[in-house]
């Protein structure tokens, strides 16, 4: 009688220790839903589900000039503006490319700057299958987080069960501190994208 | 007969129904497991073709076809040189694609919301209409969404024009489609006369 009870506790403290071992050891749901990466580095092109991507350069500068409105505008930052120039292409249907950060050797986060609100080829971008067009995406980066930098570009800000761009940003000119190289004093976003 | 010998047969029957009713309870599992999976993705599943275009329906050119409870009818593909002002890439041509519509049921903000015309062509890409400038505005035209909340009354005919952006590539194949919130995921397909 005694061995048939402990028996029992064995199988109880048996399925504990299962049970307990598969909920630390299991990804979490949110894990099992997030992006789905497609990794590549500068000037390849990343295929994601809807859309591919090839970032063709990343230019530094420390001022902003942009003309709003008529208006001409300098907008400075306290680390560095980085302008990472894209070409973008649509899959099999027409579809809008609105989310990218970049995202630091540290994995701090930037997301694209709000503050050029009518500037034109920023996202969202609506590209068309067969169509290849060029953009630019924006950030404001402390000088530290260039170095191993790694763009995400995605359709949208929140997604599940989809792919991700991430570019490894492999082709940047840095010092050997980790800074950019060359640093434009301003860059001028009513230049047409080349 | 003892009293002993009486319990001990009673606990025997109370064993036997309750194995009877252990055996049907694993058998309804059977059925109840799949019922609760069936439940559960109904309404998922129900969201899903409400919000896709899957199931094409394809309409001989030059017919007429009764679709949202109104009968449409593609008009015309058209091309054209002048842009106006917008610069398209060099391998791209803009397509208009106009259709004549005569209202049967005027519910048309129940039955036509979520309109969407595209352009697909042979190897499966699709484009949505452009946002870019190349429609003038024009009282004779509208588009597929402004057309749902026009008003129209029955019997009204609306001409309803899409511009699209496309490369030179996929012009040989691409057929315009229909896709109206009542009416999916069935949709229309409108089939080009083979030359």
């Amino acid at each position: 009688m005694i061995g048939h009870r402990l028996a029992n506790l064995a199988i109880l403290g048996l399925a504990a220790a299962i049970c307990y071992g598969m909920q630390t050891s299991k990804p979490h749901y949110a894990d099992l839903t997030g992006p789905i990466p497609v990794r590549g580095g500068m000037g390849d092109d990343v295929k994601a589900r809807l859309f591919q991507l090839r970032v063709d350069k990343v230019e530094f500068a420390k001022i902003l000039a942009v003309s709003e409105f008529g208006k001409d505008r300098t907008l400075t930052t306290g680390g560095l503006w980085a302008i990472v120039t894209v070409e973008l292409a649509a899959t099999n249907s027409t579809t809008t490319i609105s989310e990218a950060t970049w995202q630091g050797p540290t994995g701090l986060g930037y997301r694209e700057t709000e503050r050029l609100a009518m500037v034109s080829g920023l996202p969202p971008f609506t590209v068309e299958p067969g169509l290849p067009a060029r953009g630019r995406f924006v950030f404001e980066v402390p000088p530290s987080e260039i170095s191993g930098a790694t763009l995400l570009v995605s359709n949208e800000r929140a997604f599940a069960l989809d792919s991700q761009a991430r570019i490894t940003l492999d082709g940047l000119r840095l010092k050997p501190d980790g800074t950019p190289e060359m640093v434009a004093d301003i860059y001028d976003m009513d230049e047409p994208i080349q | 007969m003892s009293a002993g010998a009486a319990v001990s047969t009673g606990a025997a029957e109370i064993g036997q129904s309750e194995r009877r009713w252990r055996r049907r309870s694993l058998w309804a599992l059977l059925i109840l497991l799949p019922a609760t999976l069936a439940l559960g993705s109904y309404t998922p599943v129900k969201w899903l073709f409400a919000a896709k275009d899957l199931f094409p329906r394809d309409v001989e050119p030059g017919s007429t076809v009764r679709f949202g409870g109104s009968d449409w009818k593609l008009e015309a593909m058209l091309t054209t040189k002048d842009t106006g002002s917008v610069k398209l890439p060099e391998n791209a041509v803009p397509v208009f694609v106009d259709f004549s519509v005569t209202i049967g049921d005027p519910d048309l903000q129940k039955l036509w919301t979520g309109c969407r015309i595209t352009l697909a062509d042979a190897a499966g890409r699709s484009w949505l209409p452009t946002s870019l400038p190349i429609l003038r505005y024009s009282d004779d035209w509208s588009d597929c969404n402004s057309a749902t909340f026009s008003g129209a009354a029955a019997g009204a005919t609306l001409k309803i024009r899409e511009a699209f952006v496309v490369p030179k590539d996929a012009i040989p194949t691409i057929e315009p489609t229909l896709g109206l919130g009542s009416e999916r995921p069935y949709y229309l397909r409108f089939l080009r006369a083979k030359d």
